[in-house]
């Protein structure tokens, strides 16, 4: 029988222990970040959107922004009884979708935004990601099989590919 | 959070719903001035949405649609976007170019320079009629456009306009020609003022309620 799915909608931020089809659809600017403990296959997935949280306001939802939602992935995980030196991370997103207009390159640079800072996390908490699939202009839907480890990437360009494998800790070449 | 009570007061929604029909009516009159075919719009329903809300509003959030984003400046600023379904903007390309790209992969420079120009022609029309209004100046910038999944569209827009804004006004509408019962173009258009926009509107056209 097929993992139930766990949709993974805007600024959420999932975390399960038992066997589960990540979907984090629509992906846009955003960026789906998962995490899976190879062993346990204790596993978790947040879309964020926003590159950093607002000093101003009270986060509502962690998972909105990468510094906030990477730090909560983290917690979560441990506190659903990940091991930390067994997680394996893949991400994808931060498209411009808006590619035709003036000056379409430059004008909304949200997605470039959300890669940096995730990409700076990440390498300040030491962690290497098994693989990633960032930029460009096409919006991207990742769904992750926490009992294979494969990470899938659709876009309407390209159709369905598979990233990597969570498990294997194997990119696999676009 | 005060932010999250986003439910208009029936006058104030009567009077979005009177903008909207006002603003979007002078973009189909001047649709119809630019391509000598009669076109008129419908708005099913209106309503303000917090913006993480948005995406539970589509139908369908894998179709792939046509996207139009504009930036809005002046007197309030924000964002504007306009949607519509892939097969809705096949049939408004043969309307406006005569053809329409079998995929999305064939949009070229006309197509998109069409769409460009819609998306002027729709934002400034609706942005026109609050201005003048509500007393206010309102003017769009230059309009980008995409061709995606339709989640991957709605949640780029909000994530730009998370920066600033919680509000929007999610606006279903329905675009068809007369005389062509098969040009129905169903769609939906954003309007997301900044922060306190909405309420300098709603002051400006003296129906701002107490809280």
């Amino acid at each position: 029988m097929a993992s139930p799915q766990i949709l993974v909608g805007m600024a959420d931020l999932q975390v399960t222990d038992k066997p589960a089809l990540f979907n984090c659809l629509g992906l846009g600017s955003c960026i789906g970040l998962v995490g899976l403990d190879r062993s346990s296959g204790i596993a978790g997935m947040v879309h964020i959107m926003l590159p950093e949280a607002f000093k101003d306001k009270p986060v509502d939802k962690p998972g909105k922004f990468a510094d906030t939602g990477i730090a909560e992935l983290f917690a979560k995980l441990e506190a659903a009884g990940a091991n930390k030196s067994r997680i394996a991370y893949a991400y994808a997103g931060g498209a411009q979708v808006f590619k035709f207009g003036s000056s379409a390159d430059t004008r909304m640079d949200v997605g470039l935004r959300n890669i940096r800072a995730v990409e700076e996390i990440l390498a300040g908490f030491g962690i290497k990601p098994v693989a990633f699939d960032v930029g460009g202009s096409s919006g991207r839907t990742v769904t992750v099989d926490t009992v294979s480890g494969i990470v899938k990437v659709r876009t309407v360009v390209s159709g369905e590919k598979v990233l990597c494998n969570l498990k294997e800790l194997r990119a696999v070449a676009a | 959070m005060a932010d999250n009570s986003n439910s208009l007061g029936l006058l104030q929604s009567s009077a979005v719903k009177e903008l909207a029909n006002i603003g979007l009516g002078n973009a189909m009159t001047a649709l119809s001035n630019l391509t000598g075919r009669y076109f008129d719009m419908t708005v099913p329903n209106i309503d303000t949405v917090n913006l993480d809300q948005i995406p539970e509003l589509i139908d369908d959030p894998m179709g792939v649609s046509v996207g139009i984003y504009m930036p809005v400046e002046g007197d309030v600023c924000g964002h504007m976007a306009f949607l519509w379904p892939w097969s809705a903007g096949t049939s408004i390309w043969k309307m406006l170019v005569g053809s329409a790209p079998e995929t999305p992969e064939g949009i070229d420079e006309l197509y998109a320079s069409t769409t460009l120009e819609i998306g002027n022609i729709i934002g400034s029309s609706f942005l026109n009629a609050i201005s003048d209004m509500a007393s206010l100046k309102l003017h769009a910038t230059p309009p980008l456009f995409s061709l995606d999944h339709t989640a991957s569209i709605c949640s780029s827009v909000v994530a730009e306009a998370q920066l600033s804004e919680v509000t929007a006004l999610f606006i279903e509408t329905e675009i068809f020609e007369i005389e062509n019962e098969a040009s129905d173009v169903r769609g939906f258009f954003l309007f997301i003022p900044n922060k306190d926009g909405l309420d300098r509107i709603f002051d400006n056209l003296g129906i701002r309620e107490a809280a």
